[in-house]
């Protein structure tokens, strides 16, 4: 207790301990972006696996020293040593490519970080107050390794597909590629590497969810990224395309059904309304049918457990299935371009969709009712329409006219896959590349979801 | 006992009131309300007693064609479904990343009405364009594959966080934000300090729930040719003897699906009640997010 | 006339809540059960109506056996036991008399009561039913729009609505002011002696259960510590019950002050 602020503190009180401050994840993230960005500068400046090295080993020992993970001094020089070695290690490795990385000279790189996070991990236990035992020791330095090692994978991973990419398009894989190779993907991957094992590091040992949860939407988003080739500059790039594309769907073909000429030709409305029919039927029997399987899901209203467990698994699969996934099954099952193979989608979907929302609200219901039902002697269903189906049925109408806008938006495109709707004609128009009929029929939909939303939203806020 | 014992004499002339006729009145319209368009739509689509007695056989036919389900395609089966997964991922991230900034724009309360009108109606604007048909009408600038279908969802879902995460912004206590306020802290600071920390929880669970919503959107979008599962899904069905494939394709997705619905729902479950439970995860969740507020578990996306 | 003989409840997570209770009431007696928080005042009435899993012993009511109850039966015996709650337990998005009807479930065939078509003499019944607790003029109101005092008439109402013969009320004051307290106990006392409803009563407040009650029946750590004539209790045997001597918050008027 410092004498200055004394007189904000009573004497009486002053015996009781302080609690240990929480991790603030500011302090955590804005040293690791410093590190990110010292790194890339370095990496950038010129390619000395050893200077990269000590700059890593450096800023990772001031890391925990500063975060108080570890103060004894060998530790630390071990950790700043263990940097330099690591990247030669690496960059040797990686030197010894012929012509592109591939997978399991990425794995052997990642060897040489399993390395450095060997030694920061071993720093970690052992500087640990109070001393750990040997089994724990040994598993804290083992993850936080694998943590460096596995990101350091991951982070070559991302690096190669990025150097492939950058290959195919149009640059030699022996010239320019290589020298992207050695420059630019080393400092992405490097990074990324860092990033990534120091968030892994400091997540195991402070077990943090920021760091972890974070690390882990990094990796995914990665994988994800170069999986599907995904870029930003494609989009940019793509916007040009999108220019000319514009003349080719713009002004909508609002005249087209006659055009045509044919004497049968489909009026955009008929099918339209036949789109809002399916959703109608869809969405009123499968709002209805759910009720009984949300209150049999729910464990206050369940008749039994068989019952309850077999509602609750019915309803979850089916939850799974996609709405066109529904239509393309009742179409293959009932007929292909029959409407009502859409209704049946649309009823399955709007089930699923509304025994899940029901069952989680009367999962929230007061039970004091229930029991007061159950204690006059109702029956089992008496109780659930008398006690429970009250408290949740605003719930129940609200969730029934969102259900009924989700279902205009699935019925549209229910034709696609030959389930009935406006969506045949927008299949068929899209495939003739009449885009500017594709345009007039995205726009009566546009219009139609518009309006059924202001109408929901209208009759939402009269109820509640 | 019979009846009249019940009433006592003292209390007996306390006039009783009249039964209001308007909720009797109400119910009848709306049991009428829903039976006419039902009825209007049952025979606009044409749907007989004989097609509804022939379902179920239809059905039946169908699912004892795909089982037992023939398990040979399952690597590339795999492969479909992971890039389905993989475009759902980038679409919740570009849905996430650009629409929490503008959420701050279209929140009555830390925006004003000049500035939340238009981006509330952009929000509107998207989500009124189905993830399939944006789909459409992105293949033709950026071409067949998972490209096309990342943009789309990831367009749509810029809408649905968008309204999703302004409604959660509009809900936040005010306190705070006056708090900073009075001592002099700039409108970031309001945001971040007053907003951030009250909101994020929510919205965090709001995102994961998007991405459960975007593997579905994702899955169906093959059916167009913008990557993913759904191709597969209808050139299996197309011939009655790749049924039993559509079988094995059908279960690897539900199975996918269900796997990552658990897990996301769990962690949801923890961000939202934060520290309710005691496994360490559910710590982690909460120090993440310093969730300690209860806002409600129910998500009924829009 | 209700018979606990050695009757235990252990609840599903193993805890003895109820242990080898023995104990007679006649038909028309006036019982107040008191014990500390956690005695097993509430287990001790819901066992009565077979709501605790009762696991050895047994209970009857009316010579109806509670323990191993065909459902039928033990609905049957439900309907002729009114329960009241601290609670009130009410649906309150409901109006008063749907929550009243609640107590004639079992008497209407299941057709209407699924249409919500009660057969006028049951409407009468409940309606003379919220004649006796005085509300009748909120027949039509929401449940939420009363007053704590006038939902627990309302809950009295319903079970009242049950014909019954027995009540059993669970704490039904301890939500509601002192003023509140002594007219919703004086209309559970009218009606036991008027209607001849055997009543038994959980209170947590001394005075309260001197003033109406006639016969005491002590719990501690669901054992039967104490059953007798309310004034015949002593210090010691409140010393007995509760663990302590008597306090100023054991007594409504004392707490209030
Ligand atoms: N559903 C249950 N599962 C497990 N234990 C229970 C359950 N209900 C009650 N108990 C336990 O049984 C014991 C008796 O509970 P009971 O509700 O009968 O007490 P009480 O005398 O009514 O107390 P209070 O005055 O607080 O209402 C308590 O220790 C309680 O924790
Ligand atoms: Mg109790």
């Amino acid at each position: 207790m410092t004498t200055s602020q004394g007189s904000l503190t009573p004497p009486a009180m002053g015996t009781s301990e302080r609690p240990e401050p929480p991790i603030q994840v500011a302090g955590l993230v804005l040293p690791l972006l410093a590190a990110i960005a010292a790194y890339t500068l370095a990496g950038l400046l010129g390619s000395q696996a050893i200077l990269w090295g000590l700059l890593i080993g450096a800023v990772t020992a001031g890391f925990v020293w500063w975060r108080n993970f570890v103060q004894e001094i060998p530790w630390l020089v071990a950790i700043v040593v263990a940097g330099p070695i690591a990247t030669s290690l690496f960059s040797s490795v990686l030197r010894s490519r012929t012509t592109v990385i591939e997978k399991g000279l990425s794995s052997r790189a990642s060897l040489s970080w399993l390395l450095f996070g060997l030694v920061v991990g071993l720093a970690m236990s052992q500087a640990s107050r109070p001393r750990l035992p040997g089994i724990a020791i040994a598993a804290r330095s083992m993850a936080t390794a694998l943590a460096f090692g596995l990101s350091s994978f991951l982070a070559l991973q991302a690096g190669t597909s990025i150097g492939y990419i950058e290959a195919l398009r149009g640059r030699e894989i022996d010239g320019g590629a290589i020298q992207f190779l050695t420059t630019g993907f080393y400092v992405q991957a490097g990074a990324i590497l860092l990033a990534l094992g120091l968030a892994a590091a400091v997540a195991l040992r402070l077990r943090n969810g920021v760091l972890f949860a974070g690390a882990s939407a990094v990796v995914m988003t990665l994988v994800a990224v170069n999986q599907i080739n995904f870029s930003v500059k494609e989009i940019l790039s793509s916007f040009t395309r999108l220019g000319a594309l514009a003349g080719e769907f713009w002004p909508p073909d609002w005249a087209w059904p006659k055009t045509i000429g044919q004497p049968e030709a489909v009026h955009i409305f008929e099918p339209f309304i036949e789109t809002l029919q399916i959703a109608v039927i869809g969405a009123t029997l499968g709002c209805i049918i759910a009720v009984p399987l949300a209150f049999s899901a729910s464990r206050a209203t369940a008749p039994n457990y068989p019952t309850y467990w077999f509602s609750k698994a019915f309803m979850n699969v089916f939850r799974t299935i996609p709405d066109l996934f529904w239509g393309i099954l009742f179409a293959t099952a009932v007929g292909f371009g029959s409407p009502f193979a859409g209704a049946l989608a649309m009823i399955m979907f709007s089930l699923s969709i509304m025994a899940k929302l029901l069952s989680e609200t009367v999962d929230s219901i007061d039970v004091g009712p229930l029991e007061a039902a159950k204690s006059a002697g109702a029956r089992h269903w008496q109780m659930v329409q008398y006690a429970a189906y009250p408290q949740v049925a605003p719930n129940y109408v609200a969730y029934a006219l969102y259900i009924f806008e989700l279902n205009i938006r699935a019925s549209v495109v229910l034709g696609i896959v030959g389930a009935g709707g406006i969506g045949r004609l927008l299949d068929e128009r899209r495939n003739f590349f009449q885009w500017d009929q594709v345009m007039a029929i995205v726009m009566v939909i546009f219009v139609a979801v518009i309006l059924i939303e202001i109408f929901s939203i209208w009759v939402r806020k009269k109820i509640v | 006992m019979t009846v009249p014992d019940l009433v006592p004499d003292a209390v007996s002339d306390v006039p009783r009131p009249k039964e209001p006729q308007f909720t009797k009145w109400l119910r009848i319209i709306i049991v009428v309300g829903l039976i006419i368009p039902l009825l209007w739509s049952a025979t606009g689509l044409e749907i007989s007693p004989s097609r509804i007695w022939e379902a179920p056989g239809q059905i039946w036919t169908l699912l004892g064609g795909m089982f037992p389900p023939d398990w040979t395609g399952t690597p590339k089966t795999i492969e479909l479904i992971l890039e389905s997964l993989y475009v759902a991922w980038i679409g919740t991230i570009i849905g996430a990343t650009l629409s929490f900034p503008l959420a701050f724009l279209a929140a009555t309360n830390v925006a004003p009405r000049s500035v939340t009108l238009p981006v509330r109606s952009f929000f509107s604007a998207i989500r009124a364009f189905p993830e399939l048909v944006l789909a459409i009408m992105f293949i033709p600038a950026f071409g067949l594959g998972p490209f096309a279908g990342t943009l789309a969802i990831g367009l749509h879902s810029i809408g649905t966080l968008g309204k999703l995460s302004s409604e959660v912004i509009e809900g936040v206590d005010d306190g705070p934000i006056e708090a900073i306020k009075a001592s002099g802290g700039t409108y970031f600071q309001q945001m971040r300090f007053g907003v951030v920390p009250q909101a994020l929880p929510t919205i965090v669970a709001y995102w994961l729930y998007r991405f459960e919503i975007n593997i579905r959107a994702s899955a169906v979008l093959g059916v167009i040719g913008a990557g993913g599962v759904g191709a597969e899904i209808v050139g299996r069905l197309r011939f009655r003897g790749d049924w039993p494939k559509a079988g094995a394709v059908l279960i690897l997705t539900i199975i996918t699906v269900l796997l990552i619905d658990t897990a996301s729902s769990i962690i949801r479950r923890r961000i939202i009640t934060g520290h309710a439970s005691s496994s360490r995860p559910a710590k982690w969740m909460a120090a993440l997010l310093g969730a300690n507020d209860e806002p409600s578990t129910e998500i009924a996306e829009a | 006339m209700i018979e606990f003989t050695e009757a235990s409840v252990v609840y599903p997570n193993g805890f003895r809540a109820l242990d080898k209770v023995s104990l007679t009431i006649e038909d028309g007696e006036f019982v107040v059960v008191v014990g500390l928080s956690g005695a097993g005042k509430s287990t001790l009435l819901r066992a009565v109506n077979g709501l605790v899993p009762i696991v050895e012993g047994s209970v009857k009511v009316h010579g109806q056996e509670v323990v191993g109850a065909t459902a039928a039966e033990l609905r049957e015996l439900r309907s002729r036991i009114g329960m009241i709650f601290q609670t009130f337990n009410l649906v309150n998005r409901a109006t008063v008399v749907s929550n009243v009807m609640m107590g004639r479930l079992s008497k209407v065939p299941r057709w209407r009561s699924i249409l919500g078509m009660w057969p006028a003499q049951d409407k009468e019944l409940a309606l003379q039913a919220l004649e006796r607790v005085g509300i009748v003029e909120k027949t039509y109101e929401r449940a939420s729009n009363l007053s704590g005092g006038q939902q627990q008439r309302v809950g009295i109402a319903r079970a009242l609505a049950q014909e019954p013969t027995v009540i059993l009320a669970d704490e039904p004051v301890a939500s509601l002011d002192p003023v509140t307290s002594h007219m919703v106990m004086r209309d559970l006392q009218r009606i036991n002696r008027e209607l001849n409803i055997t009543t038994l009563i959980n209170l947590h407040f001394l005075d309260l259960a001197r003033q109406y009650g006639k016969r005491l029946i002590g719990l501690r750590d669901g054992k039967l510590v104490y059953d007798g004539d309310i004034n015949d209790v002593d210090d010691d045997q409140f010393r007995e019950i509760y663990g302590r001597a008597i306090t100023p918050d054991d007594l409504l008027e004392g707490a209030e002050a």
